[in-house]
């Protein structure tokens, strides 16, 4: 079936055979850069309007849909499929970009799965033709057990490869966190479609990197600070990370941070921010290169801020990941306190 | 109506928002950037996030922390990839008094769009 889309920019068309893939994915594998953020129903960056044909929205309740004008045919491309060929109006600019590099449809296996705190794990997924990816993308996973689809930012940053690495928080109604957690998903298939995000770290980019993340949220900024490290990058630049967790014992990837500090000659800070309990001392017990503090990430940052902003060179770009509340108390500390301007920060904001 | 009274230049530091209820109720965020002051409708023209809360300003420049739309609150400019213009009520000081020009409530067009209903919006 033919999707035709009217946009701010002209009007494109592409195909959707059988209309198996969302309208979202269809149009952004026929290289179209339809407009989203989140991909998963939450954040209603993806509205359109069905201008005649028949769409079906799989999931109504979405909370990225509460804002839709309904009864004027208005739906979201990333929960919809099409019934036949149809005619779409976008409220967005739109280009015909690579259709070779764009985000395709993958099936992939759940191997090496480990529980790295009491409520975090990571996994590899071996996908069945390799890609590129940027560093901070992330996909979109489904499981044959668990409805609905989730997005887990890449760890890893490795060109052209066939196995990409997933860190996963487990949450207290998480139909997907507990399937990872309590059922035997190692060794199970599951499918994907990616690479998508734009907060990410672009080769060949200049300046020094601030990151404030928590949770699961360190995943892309793991992905852009290892490609950052094997670019080169902290040669001629400097870089912070503030990750916040609630205790300690909550941390993760600890060993892998202080090998990103050792490789970038110490241009790398890393500061863990520990809400829930006080830092027994000034750095962590394993591994002296990280320096602990107490508070809220965002509130650690923001007082470090208020000392580093004048180091900072005129290039800097700031990097937060993590949950809504987190990710706006951070990006107020990047404007106000490290004085980026809006445009050198990038965010991937998850709910 | 004509110029009223929003407040006292002092009630809104630099580098804040203050949303105040004017004469008439008309709801109006006061922006204290380098420089001068603005009156604004009190929503971000995005996604109607309040601004009191949500909006920094940072130098001449306020952003919207929800998904990162800014304006030059000097020039007006819209800042990267915002895509709507800020809509202001003329503002003057006198003595203390940081006075607007309301002739109706500023509010801006969320309602669906209505761009999409606008043949020529689709270029087509």
């Amino acid at each position: 079936m033919t999707i035709t889309v009217q946009t701010k920019t002209g009007e494109f068309k592409f195909e959707n055979d059988e209309g198996t893939e969302t309208l979202l994915f269809a149009g952004l594998g026929a290289g179209l850069t339809l407009p989203y953020e989140c991909a998963t129903g939450t954040c209603g960056t993806c509205r359109a309007r069905v201008m005649s044909g028949d769409v079906e929205m799989a999931w109504p309740e979405a909370p990225g849909a509460s804002r839709l004008n309904r009864g004027k045919g208005d739906v979201l491309m990333c929960q919809s499929h099409a019934k036949g060929d149809c005619l779409l109006r976008i409220p967005a600019d739109v280009a015909a970009g690579d259709a070779v590099a764009a985000p395709r449809r993958f099936s992939g296996r759940i191997e090496d799965l480990k529980k790295l705190t009491s409520d975090v794990v990571d996994f590899e997924i071996a996908l069945d033709s390799a890609t590129n990816f940027a560093a901070g993308q992330f996909m979109v996973m489904t499981s044959p057990v668990v409805e609905g689809g989730r997005s887990y930012s890449m760890v890893n940053y490795t060109p052209e490869t066939d196995r990409i690495r997933f860190v996963v928080k487990r949450k207290p109604n998480g139909g997907f966190s507990n399937w990872l957690f309590e059922e035997a998903a190692d060794g199970c298939e599951v499918s994907l479609f990616g690479p998508l995000g734009k907060a990410t770290f672009r080769p060949g980019e200049d300046g020094d990197l601030v990151c404030i993340t928590g949770g699961s949220g360190i995943a892309g900024i793991m992905s852009i600070l290892d490609h950052a490290a094997q670019a080169g990058h902290f040669k001629a630049n400097k870089g912070w990370l503030y990750f916040g967790v609630r205790t300690l014992a909550d941390a993760f990837y600890v060993e892998e941070l202080a090998e990103l500090v050792e490789k970038s000659g110490g241009a790398l800070q890393v500061i863990l921010a520990l809400s829930d309990e006080a830092a027994s001392a000034p750095t962590h017990p394993d591994y002296p290169s990280i320096r602990l503090e107490e508070g809220f990430v965002h509130a650690v940052a923001a007082r470090a801020m208020a000392e580093i902003s004048g180091q900072l060179n005129d290039r800097t770009i700031g990097f937060v990941a993590g949950p809504p509340p987190m990710v706006d108390g951070a990006i107020r500390v990047l404007l106000s306190e490290a004085k980026l301007p809006p445009g050198r920060i990038r965010y991937d904001k998850f709910s | 109506m004509s110029w009223i009274k929003v407040c006292k230049t002092s009630e809104v530091p630099e580098n804040s928002l203050k949303k105040i209820w004017a004469a008439g109720g008309v709801p109006i965020l006061v922006a204290h950037y380098k420089g001068g002051f603005r009156a604004l409708p009190p929503v971000c023209p995005h996604m109607e996030e309040p601004l009191e809360e949500s909006g920094v300003i940072a130098g001449c420049v306020m952003t919207c922390t929800k998904h990162l739309w800014a304006w030059d609150l000097k020039t007006l400019e819209m800042q990267g990839e915002t895509e709507k213009p800020l809509k202001t009520y003329e503002t003057k000081i006198e003595g203390d008094d940081l006075m607007a020009f309301v002739e109706q409530e500023l509010l801006y067009e969320f309602d669906d769009e209505d761009d999409m209903d606008d043949d020529s919006f689709f270029n087509c």
